[in-house]
């Protein structure tokens, strides 16, 4: 049986309409166009002038140093700290939807992928750049690196910062070549179809004389393949170290084994749901309706349900942990982020996240787009405060009373924020510029199934 | 680099040289009273202070690039670089010295440390004392004369002052008046007597705005004499006090803390405490510490001393008739002290009025405490005055026009004098008036000449203890800006136009001793090797007795500067009894019973009398009880905070009969119900950092009633003050960080206090076969003074941050001390509680610094390598204890302090790095060092962290664990003995001894 | 037509090779820069005030360490001899040399010379040359051949590798209490070998490595 609105089952991954050819056409011609559309341009500016902030922040954060946040003793970690979080868990999310549901032959990924991948590229140098901004003496973040040069010294490998410092590096090179492996193909499409002589030499170069032989598909399936499946537990672990950055401190609130589980459903649900946004936008601002159909937008949906009753399950096991503990410091800390001074966020988060996202039990609610993007909107602005409240709180009330205190954000904290949206939205809206925003090739693949499948 | 500090001082000078200066005073003043004005001045002063990096580089002429090296042209004996030497002097308060030993550091004075062999210090010293080496370098002192109308110069004075001398000659010096604080010198005391002599009119006044007029006239009545008092707590089983400042204040309270302590340590003293009973209107340190503790009004306050003198028969038995709550209570103490005649001691604090004075003497005589625990000695102050007395009639005169030359040594009555004595007004009135003074406060700006004094440690003086005990002050540094000595001064009264420190007190005591002038010697040589303390006498003079004189007084001479003590200079004891039917004479106590606020007047802890205003250290040292800094504030009980609607940072508006102020509350859990206390020394009017910071409370107090007044306004405005404290949480909120046990548990159920500890762990401790540092502090002697936080901030070069960035939560002091409260906030139980670094064996700190900045060594140190930190701040996170500190900005730059007064041996840390206790690593290494050059193992008590060598109580001990002989070791063998939070198996190396009561059975809690 | 010939291949081959390759030139030059001499100074003899040469007065003269750097035995500073010391001999000899002329100065008007520091180490590192000689450290371990040196020059790097390298194994560095300040020692046969007298001069290396030995 299905629920009123429920899409059928065969309903189609892509529109009949749609052919090879069509298809190339339709996408590559969003690239090839002369001039960008006005949605674009406006999108872009706002985001630019947000990047500008970013930089005018950086300047300023290390002219005077790392006193003009907010931070203070007790509360060492504020926002760069819980943004980097929140930041890679839109990364990862990426990469979720793209190398997990790789290797899992999720048909409706193909479409989707890209605009994954992208974000994902996006959110990479916002995430990277949070914890370097953080460090009270930026310039030396390279001592985390394993070189000894004079000093004779190395890090220290016990430390969740430097594990997490290596993943994270580690991850930002593999997203990369993964991005690019990915894209080879369609730049040579893009490159065949290209008219202007310059944007043949462009997209020739970057396809690396891509010729489309049987031997270089073959290659490249296996080695996008192997990519897939390394990217796949990467992901995990690194979320899970970022975790353990805080699970591996002895603070009341963090000092939790079920923290690198947890940050991993979070990112599951905020990955998924910004990737929700961006297609939307994309979709309507490129009309690609046929090749970017309900069947993802459901699927996705289906996606963010899922990481939020994840989540759901995870907050319930904090609390219980808190509360049933022994320990009454655990216990003041909880008190204090359910009813002290981050209640508000603490409770607004849990609404976010949870509660308004059940709505997506409705198939109507998934089909309407409008409601699909609020409750995405909803689910990352919930993230970022739930974040923020797990970071700050723990801080503030922490095992010795007469150290207790509070953070109060500055200027130039939420500068900070707003600057790095900008940098995510800037190189996001250059990219879907440059770069075909769907994955032809992949689609290909399903229409080509699908003719066999009439066949 | 262009130097705030020198234009601000130049547009001051501009500003005195204008004729209507004092105008544009009086309408300066206005804006100073505004408390919400303080805001953007607050500010101003704070960025100005931070646009100061290194204000002081521009005072030591051309800076030698840092890769030069200038060896000397003639080496100085006996100096090593990189080891630090010692020199005796020492610091007044309120004119009694506290004897302190200087560390010099390549000739440089770097920090100060009391003297062992002073009676007042016995190797301890105050946060104030410890504080004076920044005042000595601090850049804006006063260091310009100021003449007439135009700058000037000392040559100039002179020449003016002495012409004024002859004029005074020749009306025998009427109209020449002079205006001092307390003295206590011996010399100055002499010179003063001779220029009595040679200007047989001249008056001498004498004003200190923390005087002690009540104990004086209650004296004067008891025996028709000044007399002083020593008192033997080491004697005093039980001991009475009634807002007592015995411990944190009086006269000699560094030794009295020492034999406190000494009889709260049931461990050490098998099982025996002395017990105290507090009354008071306001928390005070002794009241902290007391097993019995009331809190109370002015008026109960002298009922209850009517009370006790009536019970203990030192008064009509009527006065024990009195309806009071408390009456049982004080029954059962009055039945203690009587039962424990001869070691029984009441004492009453400065600001107690003169009846109960009076009564205590009367209480202290009829309980046999004369000699036995109290000791009346000759007093040490030059001819004892009342100086509230004094200060009016010097104003009535000047106000008459009988006044022609004052001369205001060291004393700033301008701003501290009575609102109903004029001063200020009156100045203006004298023709020729000096101010010889440290900064150009208030009055040097009305003076007509404005004289830099020399600070206590370039000039040469004398200055007697508590007891009597004389100290030979030497300069440890040439004058850093000019200045000159009041000894200098008066020598130009007497017709010296060369006058010279070095010789008048020499001559002074060369007399003293009987040598005559036949050992004149050569000053000059003589500063250089009186300077070193070293070098043996020397020989002048020619016939052969007179060179035996010399030689002796040469000898006598080095030793006193040596020792910082002239031997056997304390007073005689005298042996008086109090006249007889005082008690009975005394008027019936007025029924001051209607609900109105007291408004009590008492020293600020930092600040003191305002004379400390240009300290930041002792700005931003966080008052004891309130946690508060940068700011004074009016305390005020919970339950009247309730009454008048105010919580704290509510600014009210308090008026009295003199004057009225707006001043933010602060509640005081322990201060007694409508009363309100107030802080006098704040809200300045000149200087630079502390002008218009906090509220002028000298403005409410009257000549009639200096420490208690009615306040006829007590109300609410509606606005705010943001007021910056240093402490999170009042409470301990469950956690095991303070223990507690009454004396009987200890001494009956040891095995209870020895309560297990929990730090059981899978894995092997880490072993520590050679030496394991670590620190044991007693909760039980600690009696939050906090010397030993600005030991610790002297010591580290810890830099001070400034209000906004304290409330920021990023003040740098590495050992701060918790106040803790329990019980009902009308009286609560107050445990004090230093916090330095645990320096924990298993360090959470250090496995989470991902480049190895935080690291443990071999001895069980928690190390901090400050040039490794990256700044990621996990060690703060980490640390369960929060006793580490990040510098967010560059604090240590901004710091006004010139570079020459850092300590050399400790990294200055700079932006964006981590910094915590060390254990004061650098005196470690520097004993180490040394023992291991004479290939011998170090000495238990051979290496001393500054908190422990300044704290008066020794309540902090530190040394090597694994040597059982040793001190710390036997600390943390006592039952006592516990550590934080010991279920997180962080095996701190620093250990706190829980705090005993020794309440009276016979006195319930509920009552106490 | 083609907008990539059959040369493209190899130009991409090419391009791609010299972009690893100078990706991994730049990678060794982390390693590779610090230890140049001219980033440590290594060798280099600053311009100083006077000639002074060690040449002549160690070697030549045969004056001991401790004749002008007197207080390195006790001091944490080897100290640079004040103006009369030079003057105890050169106000008897080469009274009049000009290359003197600033010493003379410096005595008469009072006035400090200024040495330009060959050593010079970080404000957070506490170097104590006390304990090192205590410990049977000679000069020339850090000085190099200081007694042959016409000018004085910077004999090592000074990077903190190089102070581990003998905190870690100090042996090898340790001569007899009396051979310390000779300027021209080498192990005789029966010099004791470097495990004895680090047992002599009771040394354990494990705590030479504690940061707080050097950084407070």
């Amino acid at each position: 049986m299905s629920l009123p609105g429920e899409l059928p089952a065969d309903e189609p991954i892509v529109a009949p309409a749609v052919t090879m050819s069509s298809l190339s056409f339709e996408v590559s011609s969003r690239v090839l166009r002369p001039g960008a559309p006005r949605w674009w341009w406006i999108g872009f500016g706002f985001s630019f002038a947000l990047f500008i902030l970013l930089v005018i922040q950086l300047a300023w954060l290390f002219i005077f140093g790392i006193g003009v946040w907010g931070v203070n003793i007790p509360v060492a970690w504020g926002f760069a700290i819980s943004e980097y979080v929140w930041w890679i868990a839109l990364a990862s999310g990426g990469t979720i939807i793209s190398a997990l549901f790789h290797i899992t032959r999720q048909p409706w990924r193909a479409a989707t992928n890209r605009i994954a991948e992208t974000m994902l590229l996006s959110a990479i140098p916002c995430a990277g750049l949070m914890p370097i901004m953080h460090l009270g003496r930026q310039g030396l973040f390279y001592w985390l690196f394993p070189y000894s040069s004079v000093m004779g010294v190395w890090p220290q490998v016990r430390s969740p910062l430097w594990w997490d410092f290596i993943c994270l590096f580690c991850y930002i090179l593999m997203s990369i070549m993964y991005y690019y492996t990915g894209l080879l193909s369609d730049l040579a499409t893009v490159r065949d179809l290209a008219r202007s002589r310059f944007k043949q030499i462009f997209y020739g170069v970057l396809a690396l004389g891509w010729r489309g032989s049987s031997r270089e598909w073959r290659n490249h399936k296996i080695v996008y393949a192997i990519m897939s499946a390394i990217m796949a537990p990467m992901v995990i672990s690194v979320h899970s170290v970022v975790g353990l950055d805080f699970a591996g401190g002895l603070t009341t609130g963090w000092h939790d084994t079920q923290f690198p589980p947890y940050f991993f459903f979070g990112a599951v649900i905020s990955g998924t749901a910004v990737i929700v946004m961006l297609t939307i936008i994309v979709r309507w601002g490129y009309r690609l309706q046929d090749v970017i159909t309900q069947y993802h937008l459901n699927a996705m949906a289906k996606v963010v349900l899922v990481g939020s009753l994840l989540l759901a399950y995870a907050y319930l096991w904090e609390a219980f942990g808190s509360i049933y503990s022994s320990d009454i410091a655990e216990y003041t800390e909880y008190m204090h982020r359910m009813f002290g001074f981050t209640a508000a966020g603490f409770w607004a988060e849990k609404a976010l996240v949870v509660i308004i996202p059940q709505l997506l039990w409705l198939p109507a609610v998934r089909r309407n787009q409008t409601m699909l993007f609020l409750i995405s909107g909803g689910i990352i602005v919930g993230m970022w405060i739930e974040r923020y409240v797990f970071t700050t709180a723990s801080l503030e009330h922490n095992y010795m009373p007469s150290y207790w205190g509070l953070f109060y954000p500055t200027f130039w904290d939420w500068a900070a924020l707003a600057g790095t949206i900008g940098l995510f939205l800037t190189m996001f809206f250059v990219l879907i510029r440059l770069v075909p925003i769907v994955s032809m090739a992949e689609v290909r693949d399903i229409i080509e199934k699908k003719k066999r499948g009439e066949a | 680099m262009t130097n705030p500090a020198r234009d601000y001082w130049r547009s001051l000078e501009e500003l005195a040289d204008s004729p209507d200066f004092a105008a544009v005073v009086e309408r300066e003043v206005p804006r100073f009273r505004d408390v919400l004005d303080k805001f953007d001045r607050r500010q101003f002063l704070t960025l100005m202070a931070a646009s100061m990096a290194l204000a002081g580089l521009s005072g030591c002429g051309p800076e030698p690039n840092p890769q030069q090296r200038l060896p000397y042209v003639e080496a100085p004996p006996g100096v090593v670089p990189g080891r630090q030497r010692y020199y005796a002097t020492a610091h007044t308060r309120d004119g009694y010295a506290e004897g302190v030993l200087l560390a010099h550091e390549m000739a440089r004075p770097i920090k100060v440390e009391g003297n062992p062999d002073h009676p007042a210090s016995l190797g301890a010293a105050g946060a104030i004392t410890q504080a004076s080496i920044l005042s000595l370098y601090n850049p804006r002192r006063a260091q310009t004369v100021v003449g007439p109308g135009q700058i000037s110069s000392w040559e100039g004075f002179v020449a003016a002052l002495y012409r004024r001398r002859e004029q005074l000659l020749k009306k025998r010096g009427e109209g020449l008046r002079l205006l001092t604080g307390t003295i206590t010198s011996p010399s100055l005391g002499a010179q003063i007597a001779a220029l009595q002599t040679a200007f047989p009119a001249m008056r001498w006044h004498q004003w200190e705005p923390l005087h002690r007029d009540n104990e004086l006239a209650a004296d004067q009545m008891a025996y028709g004499r000044p007399v002083a008092r020593v008192f033997d707590l080491a004697a005093a089983d039980v001991i009475f006090a009634v807002d007592s400042d015995l411990i944190s204040a009086a006269p000699g309270w560094l030794a009295y803390a020492r034999q406190f302590a000494a009889r709260r340590r049931p461990d050490e003293t098998g099982g025996k405490m002395s017990r105290v009973y507090a009354i008071e209107s306001t928390p005070t340190l002794i009241g902290a510490k007391a097993d019995h503790r009331l809190p109370m009004r002015p008026v109960e306050v002298a009922a209850s001393v009517r009370f006790l003198a009536g019970a203990v028969g030192a008064g009509p038995s009527q006065w024990t008739e009195i309806q009071s709550p408390h009456r049982d209570w004080l029954k059962e103490a009055a039945a203690d002290l009587t039962a424990n005649k001869g070691h029984a001691l009441v004492h009453a604090g400065r600001e107690q009025s003169i009846e109960i004075h009076l009564l205590v003497e009367l209480i202290n005589a009829a309980l046999g405490a004369h000699g036995n625990t109290v000791r009346l000695i000759e007093p040490p102050v030059v001819s004892p005055t009342l100086h509230l007395q004094s200060l009016s009639e010097l104003v009535g005169d000047m106000q008459a026009g009988k006044v022609d030359t004052l001369l205001i040594l060291d004393t700033n009555p301008a701003y501290s004098a009575p609102a109903d004595i004029p001063f200020a007004a009156a100045l203006k009135r004298v023709p020729f008036s000096v101010s010889l003074s440290l900064f150009a406060d208030e009055s040097a700006l009305l003076a007509t000449w404005q004289v830099p004094a020399k600070h206590e440690y370039e000039a040469w003086g004398d200055a007697r203890a508590f007891d009597g005990t004389a100290t030979i002050q030497q300069p440890q540094v040439r004058p850093l800006y000019g200045g000159h000595a009041p000894s200098e001064v008066l020598a130009v009264l007497q017709g010296n136009t060369q006058p010279d420190d070095l010789t008048l007190v020499r001559q002074f005591w060369q007399r003293q001793q009987g040598a005559g002038s036949a050992a004149e010697g050569n000053p000059q040589s003589l500063a250089g090797d009186a300077g070193g303390g070293q070098t043996g006498p020397q020989s002048s003079g020619s016939s052969q007795p007179a060179l035996a004189a010399a030689e002796a007084f040469e000898a006598f001479w080095h030793e006193a500067l040596r020792r910082g003590v002239v031997a056997n200079t304390a007073a005689p004891p005298l042996t008086l009894t109090p006249k007889a039917g005082l008690a009975e004479g005394l008027r019936p106590l007025p029924l001051g019973g209607e609900a109105a606020i007291d408004l009590l007047f008492r020293p600020d802890e930092g600040l003191w009398d305002g004379r400390h205003a240009e300290n930041p250290w002792l700005l931003e040292l966080a008052r004891t009880f309130t946690r508060l800094t940068w700011d004074n504030a009016a305390l005020i009980a919970p339950a009247t905070a309730k009454k008048h609607g105010v919580k704290t940072g509510d600014v009210v508006a308090i008026a009295t009969r003199y004057g009225a102020t707006k001043a933010p509350v602060f509640v005081l859990p322990g201060q007694a119900p409508d009363t309100a206390t107030l802080w006098l020394g704040w809200g300045r009017q000149a200087g630079a950092l502390a002008e218009g910071v906090g509220f002028d409370a000298y403005r409410l107090r009257g000549a009639a009633e200096p420490w208690l007044a009615r306040a006829t306004r007590f109300e609410k405005t509606g606005e705010t003050y943001r007021l910056a404290t240093t402490q999170g949480h009042d409470r301990v909120a469950g956690r095991d960080l303070i223990r507690e046990f009454t004396l009987d548990r200890f001494n009956n159920d040891p095995e209870y206090v020895k309560q297990k500890s929990k730090d059981v762990s899978l894995y092997p401790g880490y072993i520590y076969p050679d030496r394991a540092w670590a620190m044991a502090i007693d909760l039980n002697s600690c009696i939050g003074c906090q010397a030993c936080t600005i030991a610790c901030q002297a010591e580290n070069n810890v830099p001070t941050v400034g209000k906004d960035m304290v409330h920021f939560g990023r003040i740098m002091h590495w050992l701060r001390i918790d106040r803790y409260y329990s019980g009902s906030p009308d009286d609560p139980d107050v445990a004090f509680e230093p916090m330095p670094c645990m320096h924990c064996e298993n360090a959470p700190c250090e496995v989470v610094c991902p480049v190895h900045a935080t690291v443990h060594d071999h001895e069980g140190l928690n190390l901090m390598v400050y040039n490794r930190c990256v700044g990621t701040r996990f060690c703060s996170n980490n640390c369960p204890y929060k006793v580490r500190r990040f510098n967010f900005y560059d604090f240590a730059a901004a710091t006004e302090r010139p570079p020459e007064s850092w300590n050399p041996d400790v990294s200055v840390r700079g932006r964006g790095v981590m910094e915590k206790c060390t254990y004061c690593i650098q005196r470690i290494k520097v004993k180490e060092i040394e023992a291991e050059r004479d290939g011998r193992k170090l000495r238990d008590g051979e290496v001393v962290t500054a908190c422990q060598q300044s704290c008066p109580t020794q309540a902090i001990v530190f040394g090597d664990r694994n040597d059982s002989h040793s001190h710390v070791a036997r600390r943390k063998a006592t039952p006592l003995d516990y550590v934080l939070l010991d279920d997180l198996n962080t095996r701190p190396r620093t250990s706190y001894a829980a705090i005993v009561h020794n309440p009276n059975p016979a006195i319930g809690k509920e009552q106490s | 037509m083609a907008i990539f010939g059959p040369s493209a291949n190899l130009l991409t081959k090419a391009v791609l090779l010299a972009g690893t390759g100078l990706f991994l030139i730049l990678l060794l030059m982390v390693w590779v820069v610090p230890v140049m001499g001219y980033n440590s100074q290594e060798r280099y003899a600053p311009q100083q005030p006077v000639p002074f040469s060690h040449k002549h007065h160690v070697s030549g003269l045969g004056l001991d360490c401790r004749y002008c750097h007197d207080k390195v035995e006790v001091s944490s500073n080897a100290g640079m001899p004040p103006t009369e010391t030079c003057m105890t001999c050169h106000s008897q000899v080469w009274t009049r040399a000009d290359v003197l002329a600033p010493v003379r100065q410096s005595l008469a008007q009072g006035v400090n010379l200024r040495w330009t520091s060959v050593y010079v180490l970080p404000d957070y590192v506490f170097f104590d040359h006390s304990i090192h000689i205590a410990k049977g450290v000679g000069c020339t371990d850090c000085h190099g051949p200081i007694g042959d040196m016409a000018l004085t020059w910077k004999a090592t790097t000074l990077y903190m590798s190089w102070c581990l390298d003998c905190h870690r194994n100090p042996a090898p560095h340790l001569r007899p209490r009396d051979q310390v300040f000779n300027p021209h020692w080498v192990p005789g046969p029966n010099t004791p070998s470097g495990a004895e007298l680090m047992k002599a001069y009771d040394i354990h290396p494990e705590r030479l490595t504690d940061c707080g030995t050097c950084h407070r």
